[in-house]
């Protein structure tokens, strides 16, 4: 059975074999240097729950690695005043960043070691790699090849969303309110959102609450339109308590969501803030007006906007 | 105030009108359509230099029921399409934008 296993992860090796490590690795890296405390080693690692860290020098150049059995020499012997350079490991086993899967197997074999820091072609530190890196980037690699084979299924069925509000699943056949969003036309911003707001209306839903709902929905379509570059969707479930939106597109992404967020951050172009658009407070507006609300963004696939508005 | 009570006065064109029985409670005035829908009150007139059709959207969305442009602005006709379709009142003031808000705030301050 053991020996069964060992052939199935050679198996799945040998696909991935040829990866390069700077695609597993951990990056960016916590890094400490020579004449950092042990003490405050000691607490990047509790805090950060690591247990070793690259020492480097200027320029992120490598000069050694300090692990938790360092840490437990230091409790064990020395002090936690003392420096890293003191009792770091001086000769450090890294691995260049375009060493291979295959290549990494050996080499972790060969020095039996839990980390390795990857370096690029300068000898600077850009990531750490473990053997923890590798299993769960073949896990997320399976998950892909898994959910690729079940993706034309669920198209059939449509799809559905787990929400990242609260988990509930949301389903496609359940949804009260969809509309496709044209993006090729600036003029078409808030069709649907006038739309969805005489359905709500209709359904009677409160007037204040269609109100938020719709503002938030307007100002997603107007992103979807004016940034993505790409069509969109309104999705919307009048559920018992709540009302839920998704707002999503398969375009450009938010390089930084962090910034996007703040107010008056805005990239649209000059032709469209002259028509009053492009003012930075769409995704604020819409963290306003809703009760909870979440962004998904990969540069290059796409946005979804999650928003929750309670009844 | 009732929206007949505002064009009695001679200083509003009428571009379009779906119903002048509307009620004004207030107004708003600017340019931003974000800005506008997070502080613009509902059955209110708002002021704009924004003359293209999306202006439309964000009136109903607020519920503005009336939008109001200044002297040398004019409606896309797109605009004026679009307020057919959305019970939207389009008004064209013969003031600029600062006497324009002047007469309106007098007027729904006399109530």
């Amino acid at each position: 059975m053991k020996n069964e296993k060992n052939r199935l992860l050679e198996k799945l090796l040998q696909i991935f074999s040829n990866t390069k490590i700077g695609e597993i690795m951990t990056a960016p890296v916590i890094v400490v240097t020579p004449e950092t405390s042990i003490k405050q080693v000691k607490n990047i690692m509790k805090i950060k729950k690591i247990s070793g860290l690259p020492v480097v020098e200027k320029g992120l150049n490598l000069v050694g690695i300090i692990s938790i059995e360092d840490i437990i020499n230091v409790l064990e012997k020395g002090n936690l005043e003392d420096k890293v350079l003191k009792w770091m490991t001086e000769d450090v086993k890294a691995l260049n960043e375009e060493k291979t899967l295959s290549e990494f197997m050996e080499f972790s074999q060969k020095h039996k070691y839990g980390r390795y820091p990857v370096i690029n072609s300068e000898n600077r530190v850009i990531g750490i790699i473990t053997k923890y890196d590798v299993i769960s980037w073949l896990f997320e690699k399976l998950g892909t090849i898994y959910v690729h084979d079940k993706r034309r299924k669920n198209i059939l069925d449509r799809e559905e969303y787990m929400s990242r509000l609260t988990g509930e699943i949301l389903d496609n056949k359940k949804i009260s309110f969809s509309f496709e969003i044209d993006y090729h036309d600036i003029q078409k911003i808030g069709i649907g959102a006038t739309k969805l707001k005489s359905f709500l209306k209709r359904k009677g839903i409160d007037e204040q609450l269609v109100r938020k709902v719709s503002i938030a929905t307007y100002e997603a379509e107007a992103n979807v339109v004016i940034h993505s570059e790409s069509y969109g969707q309104i999705s919307c479930w009048d559920f018992e308590d709540s009302i839920r939106l998704l707002i999503k597109d398969y375009g450009k992404g938010i390089e930084n969501v962090e910034l996007a967020m703040q107010e008056g951050f805005s990239t649209a172009s000059e032709n469209v803030r002259a028509q009053g658009f492009g003012a930075g407070m769409g995704l604020p507006n819409m963290k306003r007006f809703s009760d909870k609300m979440t962004i998904i963004s990969e540069v290059g696939k796409g946005v979804i906007i999650e928003m929750l508005f309670y009844k | 105030m009732r929206l007949s009570e505002l064009i009695k006065e001679k200083e509003f064109e009428k571009v379009f009108i779906f119903d002048d029985s509307v009620e004004i409670n207030n107004g708003y005035i600017g340019d931003l359509l974000s800005e506008i829908m997070r502080n613009a009150p509902a059955n209110s007139v708002w002021i704009t230099h924004q003359t293209h059709p999306n202006i439309i959207a964000v009136a109903s969305i607020v519920e503005a029921n009336t939008i109001v442009i200044p002297k040398g602005f004019d409606f896309e006709n797109e605009t004026i399409e679009k307020a057919k379709e959305n019970n939207v009142n389009l008004l064209k003031s013969k003031k600029d934008i600062f006497e324009t808000s002047g007469l309106i705030y007098t007027l729904l301050n006399e109530e």
